[in-house]
């Protein structure tokens, strides 16, 4: 059992110790969260059952412990197709998550003009993918093919309809100064992008 | 090195309202004025109340003020003054005149720093027009800051919450996450360049934004504050009898902030607030979970929530681009009110 001790702590520290404490404990052990004053307590219980977490509440001695008892869920962040992605899984539980990661406004290098059309037939193809990958992310020069202009951006409109997450490097698009021409898609600092990547069971780079 | 203002208090900013269930609670029993000349009163949980002069004008009379958000005092006073005359500019109108509200433990606190608060107020005053005619102050403690402050506006020209209409776009001018970012410096995990990015944003004045929405002609808008962009969105759809869907992957965020909300740093006025939105509010299924809470953050200071008219909006957006707001985005859309009233998708 790990025990996060949150005396002394306001609002938001308790919970964010109570985050760093579940990713710290080993996968199938209990943490318990001491808590001393009551909106602490209801923020915290309110975001263990946000997220799927089961814990029981006791009040000792002027404090509340609250106790997470985990079975076979791990990191907080994971999500569903984590858990049916490991390779015994079979494969109709498989909800394989695939990321296309595009680094560049063209497809492969060497000849600059087959380069673009090769990579307007890449997503010309990619809309027709079953499914459709959970997320495109776009960083460097890769951006600049979110631009309103771009020869495919309706292909991107058409993924992130069929429920395709869109991101865009935030900072790449300050670097070329494009950020009031791009119509779709969010802007993501390293952090998300680096979460998305990590998340991915293929990664697709074009 | 000078006097820190956040060593007064726990939650600063806008952080530091009552949750708005307990208000509407306690709101609720008193009579509302019946005078004709009252166009807008807070029946519709607007920025301001509007009360009409003849056909060509009404006043625009709003107040707000708080505990600090911020170290230095100057900044303090750009912010509070930046926010206390956005409730003027998110119905529509043009700030005029204002009174300083002020509460400063004399005895506790150099008085510098009550100079400096002051003299940030003025500065933001000015640069919005705005003529800082008088003021009261009280000692206490922990210090507190903001204005009253009075404007004009077309009584044909209002724009209120309930002015939303069926297909209308909306449009957030500034992007989200002022409170989880503050939070963050107080527990100093948030990295130097964050908070001087929230900071910029809440000393920006929707001056523009309120110009842009008279060119366009809209009616239905308000400023995201305390109650979170769900909270004020909510008020919105309530107000004008519509669903708002937000397509939370299209909202604009602070650098920094979709970081800090994964690793907990999430205020608790965001649970007050999403205790107030939830009942009348469908998350759409695989929202992300720390999405859900950034679209409930507390703002200090927030850009402009506006619906307009699809066809106007691609022009409203530009010029709002062209305008220093370059990060001002459509996040979604009014449609027919079926079930809840808010939709975060």
């Amino acid at each position: 059992m790990k025990t996060v001790d949150t005396r002394g702590h306001t609002c938001p520290a308790p919970l964010i110790m109570t985050r760093q404490g579940l990713n710290e404990a080993a996968a199938d052990e209990d943490v318990q969260v001491i808590i001393d004053n009551p909106t602490s307590l209801s923020n915290v219980k309110r975001y263990l059952s946000d997220n799927r977490l089961e814990f029981t509440v006791r009040e000792e001695g002027g404090l509340s412990v609250v106790t997470v008892a985990r079975g076979e869920k791990t990191d907080l962040s994971a999500n569903e197709t984590e858990y049916c992605t490991t390779d015994e899984a079979p494969a109709h539980l498989g909800k394989r998550s695939t990321v296309v990661a595009v680094t560049s406004e063209r497809m492969g290098s060497g000849d600059d003009e087959l380069g673009t059309k090769l990579m307007v037939s890449f997503f010309r193809t990619l809309v027709l993918l079953e499914p459709v990958p959970s997320a495109v992310v776009f960083y460097n020069a890769g951006v600049k093919l979110g631009l309103e202009d771009s020869p495919v951006i309706e292909h991107i409109r058409e993924l992130a309809e069929k429920g395709t997450s869109i991101y865009l490097c935030t900072t790449c698009i300050n670097h070329f100064g494009i950020r009031d021409r791009l119509p779709i898609g969010s802007f993501s600092d390293m952090y998300q992008i680096l979460n998305v990547l990590k998340d991915a069971d293929h990664i697709i780079r074009p | 090195m000078a006097f820190d203002l956040l060593t007064t208090v726990e939650t600063g900013g806008c952080s530091a309202k009552i949750p708005p269930r307990q208000l509407e609670e306690l709101l609720k029993d008193l009579p509302l004025p019946a005078d004709p000349r009252i166009l807008v009163d807070i029946s519709t949980h607007d920025d301001a109340g509007v009360y009409k002069i003849n056909d060509e004008t009404a006043l625009v009379i709003t107040t707000d003020f708080f505990p600090p958000m911020v170290s230095d005092g100057y900044e303090f006073g750009l912010i509070a003054a930046t926010n206390s005359i956005s409730d003027v500019y998110a119905m529509g109108g043009t700030p005029l005149v204002a009174l300083n509200i002020m509460m400063f433990p004399s005895a506790r606190i150099p008085m510098e720093v009550y100079r400096d608060i002051l003299r940030g107020g003025n500065d933001k005053a000015r640069e919005a027009g705005v003529s800082i005619i008088g003021g009261h102050t009280i000692d206490d403690y922990p210090p507190k800051y903001g204005l009253a402050v009075i404007g004009t506006v077309h009584p044909d020209r209002i724009i209120t919450n309930a002015g939303v209409k069926e297909g209308d776009d909306l449009i957030l001018t500034k992007p989200l996450g002022t409170g989880i970012i503050l939070a963050g410096h107080r527990l100093q995990m948030a990295a130097s360049g964050q908070l001087e990015g929230a900071v910029s944003v809440m000393k920006k004045l929707n001056t523009e934004g309120c110009a842009l929405m008279q060119k366009y002609g809209v009616r239905g808008g308000t400023d995201i504050t305390g109650f979170g962009l769900a909270g004020h969105a909510l008020k919105m759809a309530r107000a004008s009898g519509v669903t708002i869907r937000i397509e939370m992957s299209s909202v604009p965020l602070l650098e920094g902030v979709y970081s800090l909300t994964d690793l907990g740093c999430i205020p608790g006025a965001a649970f007050r607030n999403l205790d107030y939105t939830e009942g009348d509010t469908q998350f759409a299924e695989g929202l992300d979970y720390n999405l859900r809470m950034i679209a409930h953050d507390a703002q200090t200071s927030g850009g402009l929530l506006i619906a307009v008219a699809p066809e106007k909006s691609r022009g409203l957006l530009k010029e709002l681009h062209d305008s220093d707001h370059g990060e001002a985005a459509v996040i979604g859309r009014a449609v027919k009110r079926e079930g809840p009233a808010l939709v975060l998708a």
